[in-house]
């Protein structure tokens, strides 16, 4: 069962990330000329992001849900590892939960490269995990024959495209 | 099954757009910035709403001032994403025409009204234009014009060919400048292309 070891090792990235993002966010609160240890270039700066009002979506910083995401998704992995047989419901609520924070993630990206127009390394791990806990989540729940049997390859398609994106929206600056 | 497909498509993809690096690969050869017919030649990339850029700018008022019979100084544009305003406020120096250099004082000289905010600053940009005594209507259609927009992004893609990846970036006689760009180093700089 992939999904034990998505939801664990997804959910401790996420939760390094996160964690990471406040660790950032409170130096930047302390001392507003901070410079963020992810500010690498004018493009690759969680700097320029984090000073956004998209950083707050819901009006205090998003790391602050991820801590407390990600480290439900990591004992949910840990719980299944430990060999717990979760029933239905459960499983609803814990879709419910990763459906919520896909779509957040994908309204993230959305302003990260066409409002903000930067990029920052650590929302990025975010987004990178939040994508196969999501789908590995879904899979076990609607168990349909078709993702289940290429669950990799939808994976990949759905990479593929935000990378693309990604590369399409910086392309005049990293194109030299 | 899932693992070969998914490196198919991933060896597609890495194949399109490394063919599409390959033919829109640039040789752009910073020497190029060299100087022309004796001069010493300064080339500045900037970003009108950059804090550094707005920093150096005083120092290279200052240098232009001084070595401008020696020394051929171009500003060229490198508005950056993340600034809001940064493209517009280029658009607005190049729709200056005749004004041009007045419109980059007034744009560094007041860049603490205007830079770092979210909302359009045209309005800003028009008011600098009817202080310069610029005729409105004809300014505006300038700045509406695709074909500033055009000169300017030109400017940032032959920047990014030359590898500015941050701004300012400075050219002396083709070779990158390193360092703080501060006056006196940049004097130091000119000063030994012109002993050459």
């Amino acid at each position: 069962m992939i999904v034990r070891w998505v939801l664990t090792i997804g959910g401790l990235l996420g939760l390094a990330a996160a964690s990471a993002l406040t660790i950032e966010k409170i130096a930047v609160l302390k001392d507003p000329g901070h410079v963020p240890s992810c500010s690498i270039d004018p493009i690759l700066s969680c700097g320029s992001v984090m000073r956004t009002a998209q950083a707050e979506g819901f009006g205090f910083p998003n790391p602050l849900l991820g801590i407390a995401g990600f480290a439900v998704v990591t004992t949910v992995g840990v719980v299944l590892l430990a060999g717990a047989v979760l029933p239905r419901w459960f499983w609803l609520g814990l879709q419910g939960g990763v459906t919520l924070g896909v779509v957040f993630v994908h309204w993230l990206i959305y302003q990260s490269l066409y409002v903000i127009g930067a990029l920052c390394p650590y929302c990025m791990v975010v987004w990178v995990v939040t994508i196969p806990v999501f789908w590995y989540t879904t899979l076990h729940v609607t168990r349909w024959p078709l993702l289940v049997k290429y669950h990799g390859v939808f994976l990949t398609l759905w990479f593929v495209v935000i990378g693309l994106a990604v590369l399409q929206a910086f392309w005049s600056y990293w194109i030299s | 099954m899932n693992t070969k497909i998914s490196l198919a498509i991933l060896a597609v993809v890495a194949l399109v757009v490394g063919a599409i690096l390959f033919f829109n690969r640039s040789d752009a050869d910073p020497q190029a910035l060299a100087s022309q017919g004796g001069k010493v030649t300064v080339v500045e990339y900037l970003d009108l709403e950059c804090p550094a850029c707005g920093a150096a700018f005083p120092g290279v008022e200052k240098l232009r001032s001084e070595y401008g019979d020696k020394v051929d100084f171009q500003l060229r544009h490198f508005p950056l994403p993340m600034h809001r305003n940064a493209e517009q406020a280029a658009v607005a120096v190049e729709a200056a025409g005749s004004k041009r250099d007045e419109m980059f004082h007034l744009m560094y000289s007041n860049q603490q009204n205007w830079a770092g905010k979210q909302t359009s600053q045209r309005e800003t940009f028009l008011g600098y234009a009817r202080s310069l005594g610029l005729d409105i209507a004809a300014f505006e259609k300038a700045m509406d014009d695709p074909a500033t927009l055009s000169k300017v992004s030109a400017q940032r893609t032959e920047g990014a060919s030359l590898g500015v990846n941050s701004t300012p970036t400075f050219f002396v006689n083709g070779t990158r400048f390193e360092g703080a760009p501060t006056y006196a180093a940049l004097k130091k700089s000119i000063d030994s292309a012109l002993a050459k």
